[in-house]
């Protein structure tokens, strides 16, 4: 009878893990939708800004505008260090989600540092940090609560300090690692170089323009400090609700992964409960047919 | 009639999307009207008010605290921060509209001369609709 008991208990804990993944998943699902309706909207800005400032950056080095000597837009030929930022979430139970983010970090990290080029590491979302933490790297800053809560105002302050060393020449190049939404069930790893400007796919003969460009402000290169800075900073907040979209789905995956598997489980316990059962019944009986024939 | 491809996107999503006979924008260097195969330019925006003339000669007005704009031969690209579109059905509608359009202005807090021009040009944007 103590085995039965065991596999009741058993069959109960089972039960209530399910109720558990359950409901983060209905959760997830929730929060699914909003984050994943905000991280669409915001994809056509973000897109936009992108081709606008590669197009700029493309026609800038294409014609070789003269007088336009921001360290944006240059080729920067010796890179000596470069800040790396990462987005993970704040929060485990999203299945590989934040490892995914992790492992393409120390990726990039020892690709730079096969160059001979030094990594300072700027850590979003406490499951990173953690990692890191837990393998004596050093991290620049870190921030918690940021990836959960997604807000342009201290995204923006976060990233000012990049920028501005980059400006400064302290760093040489921003790169920002992210997991970001495709679809429901697909997450997709961004690695982005978002300093200097990325002018690779810029084709000089494709670029069929009849007129070229003009760039009328007072002082152009204002005009394009601030629209690099725009740049920067949107990626960045476009990053942390992507990774909020995808955490959410990652989430939700793994719980409804996990709840089905609670669902086979408590199944097979189950079985096994009816056949412990069974058994000791069949035991029972023959112990009261071998005391009657005793008896006789 | 000549038109080009027009397209207002802030953070939350594209507000303007269609065909535009000329645009009227707030450079940072004053005003400034753009038409079809303009010549290519690019510029920053500051607070002020977008005069749209869509191909149904019907003006449009979206109200804008700080942008970017990508003029081309064929289109026009304008990225804003913070953008309210002055329309609607009926008066309440367009109130409202009105009344967005003034808090974000305020949001900005910029000079009050400048503030005072763009209400201005909100009311009569406003009046011209109603």
């Amino acid at each position: 009878m103590a085995n039965l008991k065991e596999i009741q208990r058993q069959i109960k804990s089972v039960t209530n893990t399910q109720k558990t993944t359950r409901a983060m998943k209905l959760v997830s699902t929730a929060k699914l939708r909003r984050a994943e309706e905000l991280a669409k909207r915001s994809r056509v800005y973000a897109d936009k800004t992108n081709e606008m400032i590669s197009d700029l950056a493309g026609q800038i080095n294409c014609l070789k505008v003269g007088g336009i000597e921001s360290r944006c837009f240059a080729q920067i030929d010796e890179v000596k260090m470069v800040d790396v930022i990462f987005v993970t979430a704040d929060k485990g139970l999203c299945g590989g989600f934040n490892m995914r983010t992790i492992k393409a970090t120390i990726k990039l990290m020892n690709e730079l540092k096969e160059k001979k080029i030094k990594v300072r590491i700027r850590g979003v979302g406490k499951k990173g940090i953690e990692f890191f933490k837990y393998n004596d790297v050093e991290l620049l800053d870190k921030v918690i609560g940021l990836s959960s809560k997604p807000d342009m105002q201290r995204s923006a302050e976060f990233i000012t300090t990049s920028i501005k060393d980059f400006r400064d020449g302290v760093i040489d190049g921003v790169y920002l690692i992210h997991n970001g939404y495709k679809n429901i069930i697909t997450q997709e790893m961004h690695v982005d170089r978002l300093l200097p400007v990325m002018v690779e796919d810029f084709d000089c003969e494709k670029s069929t323009k009849k007129s070229l460009l003009e760039l009328e402000s007072k002082d152009d290169e204002k005009m394009l400090d601030s629209l690099v800075t725009k740049y920067v900073e949107y990626n960045m907040y476009y990053s942390l609700i992507d990774s909020v979209a995808a955490e959410h789905s990652a989430r939700m995956q793994a719980m409804d992964a996990a709840t089905n598997n609670a669902k086979e489980m408590a199944k097979s316990l189950n079985v096994k409960f009816n056949k412990a059962r069974q058994e000791s019944i069949t035991t029972e009986l023959i112990e009261i047919i071998s005391g009657v024939e005793s008896m006789k | 009639m000549d038109t080009f491809k027009l397209e207002i996107i802030t953070p939350n999503g594209i507000i303007f999307c269609s065909e535009a006979v000329s645009v009227t924008l707030p450079g940072e260097e004053g005003e400034f009207g753009v038409l079809p195969e303009h010549a290519s330019l690019t510029t920053l925006l500051k607070a002020g008010v977008i005069d749209i003339e869509k191909s149904s000669k019907s003006m449009e007005s979206v109200v804008i605290n700080w942008g970017v704009v990508q003029v081309t031969e064929e289109k026009v690209v304008v990225l804003v921060d913070g953008a309210v579109a002055i329309r609607g059905e009926n008066e309440s509608e367009i109130a409202k509209a009105l009344d967005d359009a003034k808090t974000l202005m305020k949001d900005i807090g910029d000079s009050n001369v400048a503030l005072a021009s763009v209400s201005a040009k909100i009311e009569s944007a406003a009046h011209r609709l109603v």
